[in-house]
């Protein structure tokens, strides 16, 4: 029983050792999210919800759009934007057309088991709760970047 | 027969065990609610987290079980309540066998559909964290345990001739390698390679269906009667062997044979004899039932039994047991 497990855990144990080894930034992203964003383009979608997030034709305004053009900014990059329901935009997460979804969801969205979900920020103006931004799964450094951000900004 | 009191050396390991199950129960309780606070998006760390809370049951089951073997048999219940043991085995194995797959089959749809997991970041004092290295620290401080407990209660288990204390800590001392590998997944998506934490989990989960399986195969072979073996089934138990021998040794003997099952922590035990001659006297079958009662206390509950020939199935005298079969 014992002899089984080690002759498993051994390779996973050396294959961490030589992974941590390598010098590779922790943690990153799979598709490379943020590195193709820094080289330009923010590509976000929106959905409209209150005072939070407004939609005129394809202008996108609101506190919460402002935050999102502050970040790329701080990133080097220029958001473009594309309007869709809430779907339409998990839909895209998932495909790999969007880097960045926002709209009035909270922190209880049904939407978590498509898309990752950011921390919670109830102190942003017109927010009705814990609300959230959706980022591709899996795309750690990118996430954690974004969570970053808004940490500096919105959090208590 | 059937008695329940145990020698004091007994009674001190059972103390012993009793509150070995106790921290390792409080142990658990807290490293449950510590990977709670860091489990995240991982299945690895999800896969480990369950694992903890199904280590729970055997300990549950074990001090459970105890209760009820402690009750003196009855008209109901003429062999005492010994089998209780038993069945807390079975349902620790059954439990682990189940959960142990559901998590397996999550592992595996979760690599064949390519779900990257997403682990965020924590804002703690000021500063935004990674999850995953608070994940790596509990998880580095909670291996230790195990190793402690494990091998405390893998010492008492051969003394109490319990199998469920046995796997317990079989358990427990195999623990270190799902720990290892819920470090090693989360690791892996720190660094961008998705699938490891898929693979990791998988490995747990594996290694939980597998122990599942072990004990109740082993649980379910002790409640069908097999013959007795030691508490960690490597072979047939030598009490067996030495029960014949010394039934062999009254002169009113020819030969004898017996067979022995596995209660739960005790024997019940069935001593078939050939007397040399016709009659067999009432105080020489009670003297032959006291000697073997007088071996050892596990086999308190023997019965002799006077026959012509003896059954085939059971154990001779002077055979040694053989261990390759099982």
């Amino acid at each position: 029983m014992n002899r089984w497990r080690c002759v498993w855990g051994v390779p996973l144990l050396a294959l961490a050792l030589c992974a941590t080894g390598c010098g590779v930034t922790v943690p990153s992203d799979p598709q490379g999210t943020l590195d193709r964003v820094r080289s330009g383009e923010l590509r976000a979608g929106a959905s409209a919800s209150g005072d939070l997030v407004t939609v005129d034709g394809d202008d996108v305004g609101g506190p919460l759009a402002g935050l999102v053009e502050d970040f790329a900014e701080s990133v080097g990059a220029k958001v473009t934007w594309t309007v869709g329901s809430e779907e339409d935009l998990v839909d895209a997460l998932e495909t790999g057309d969007l880097d960045l979804a926002i709209g009035g969801m909270t922190d209880a969205t049904p939407w978590s088991a498509r898309v990752a979900v950011t921390r919670g920020y109830d102190s942003i103006p017109g927010a009705r709760g814990p609300v959230v931004l959706l980022v591709p799964l899996g795309e750690n450094a990118w996430q954690a970047a974004l969570e970053g951000y808004m940490d500096e900004q919105v959090a208590p | 027969m059937g008695r329940t009191d145990l020698p004091v050396e007994q009674q001190d390991a059972l103390r012993s065990a009793i509150r070995w199950e106790w921290f390792t129960i409080g142990y658990t309780a807290v490293t449950i609610g510590l990977i709670a606070l860091v489990v995240g998006g991982s299945q690895a760390m999800r896969t480990a987290w369950i694992e903890d809370m199904l280590s729970l049951i055997p300990q549950i089951s074990f001090l459970v079980a105890l209760l009820f073997i402690r009750r003196p048999p009855t008209r109901a219940f003429p062999f005492g309540h010994h089998r209780v043991m038993g069945v807390g085995h079975l349902v620790a194995g059954v439990a682990l066998l189940g959960v142990g797959g559901d998590l397996a089959y999550e592992a595996i749809s979760g690599l064949v559909r390519a779900e990257h997991p997403s682990i965020g970041t924590v804002h703690l004092l000021g500063r935004t964290i990674w999850l995953g290295w608070f994940m790596v620290a509990v998880m580095s401080v909670i291996v230790i345990g195990p190793f402690i407990y494990g091998h405390a209660k893998a010492k008492l288990a051969p003394k109490l001739h319990n199998k469920v204390l046995y796997a317990d800590a079989d358990m427990a001392k195999a623990d270190w390698t799902s720990t290892v590998a819920s470090i090693v997944g989360v690791l892996g998506v720190g660094l961008g390679l998705w699938w490891l934490d898929g693979a990791a989990a998988l490995f747990i989960s594996l290694g939980i269906m597998w122990d599942g399986w072990r004990n109740t195969r082993a649980a379910v072979r002790d409640l069908i009667d097999q013959r007795a073996r030691t508490e960690d089934d490597a072979r047939v138990h030598p009490l067996i062997a030495r029960i014949a021998d010394r039934v062999e040794e009254f002169s009113w003997v020819r030969e004898s044979a017996v067979r022995m099952r596995d209660m739960g922590q005790v024997f019940h035990v069935e001593v078939f004899v050939v007397p040399t001659a016709a009659d067999v006297s009432v105080d020489e079958l009670e003297e032959a039932r006291s000697a073997v009662a007088h071996l050892d206390w596990k086999v308190q509950d023997v019965v002799v039994i006077p026959t012509f020939t003896l059954p085939d199935e059971a154990e001779r005298a002077q055979r040694q047991p053989s261990s390759t079969d099982a």
